[in-house]
């Protein structure tokens, strides 16, 4: 039983990101979406990353400029964040 | 008509404080339409969202409609699980002292395992 969070805030403008974190179980998955993004070079993720599995949209990262080598995130396309959706039993949108 | 399968189970979590948003009058308004079709709703307060929850707060003095009364008609329409998470509350300075009863505080970790026993999870 696993839940795929979608973060699309970033967590140096807001506590979504902070709030995800305290609800997560070690099978969950987190996809970094729009300003989420950011939360790649948050102090937090690095704990995070410890936890659960990471994932980025490649055209949004790519579109802010954040270098993803070197975090432990990868790359996905929309439709594989679409099939994600039917992977895991939940979805939590954190916007 | 035979129903095989028990209807899914609906976490509403509530993130913001009241008066500022309508996503709490939002969440209410779901809740509400789920429990009048008998569908089984959860209600879950984190973050500012426990705001929502304490005593002696009157929107009508700042001219909202203060649809936080509309909580005391949860038990009438048998949503008789709310959850609070424990680190928000003490975050805040906040007492376990809520304007509707049935109210049960959780720590991180029990928060965050009753949430995952939610086949859809909406957040506002």
């Amino acid at each position: 039983m696993n839940t795929l969070h979608i973060v699309r805030q970033s967590a140096f403008a807001t506590n979504d990101f902070t709030q995800c974190i305290q609800v997560l179980n070690a099978a969950d998955l987190i996809v970094f979406t729009d300003d989420g993004c950011y939360n790649l070079t948050h102090q937090s993720i690095k704990q995070v990353s410890e936890q659960v599995k990471l994932m980025v949209i490649t055209e949004h990262v790519n579109a802010r400029a954040i270098d993803i080598v070197g975090t432990k995130a990868t790359a996905i396309t929309m439709n594989d964040l679409v099939a994600l959706t039917f992977q895991t039993d939940r979805v939590i949108t954190w916007q | 008509m035979t129903q095989t399968q028990s209807p899914k189970s609906l976490a509403l979590l509530n993130s913001k404080a009241p008066f500022a948003s309508c996503a709490g009058k939002d969440a209410l308004d779901i809740a509400l339409v789920f429990a009048s079709f008998e569908q089984p709703t959860t209600l879950f307060f984190q973050g500012d969202g426990v705001y929502q929850l304490i005593q002696g707060q009157n929107g009508e003095l700042i001219s909202v409609k203060d649809y936080l009364k509309t909580f005391s008609a949860f038990e009438f329409y048998d949503i008789e699980e709310i959850y609070v998470c424990q680190a928000s509350l003490i975050e805040r300075g906040l007492s376990s002292d809520f304007h509707i009863d049935n109210v049960q505080v959780l720590n991180q970790q029990e928060f965050a395992n009753k949430l995952a026993t939610h086949n859809t999870i909406l957040r506002f």
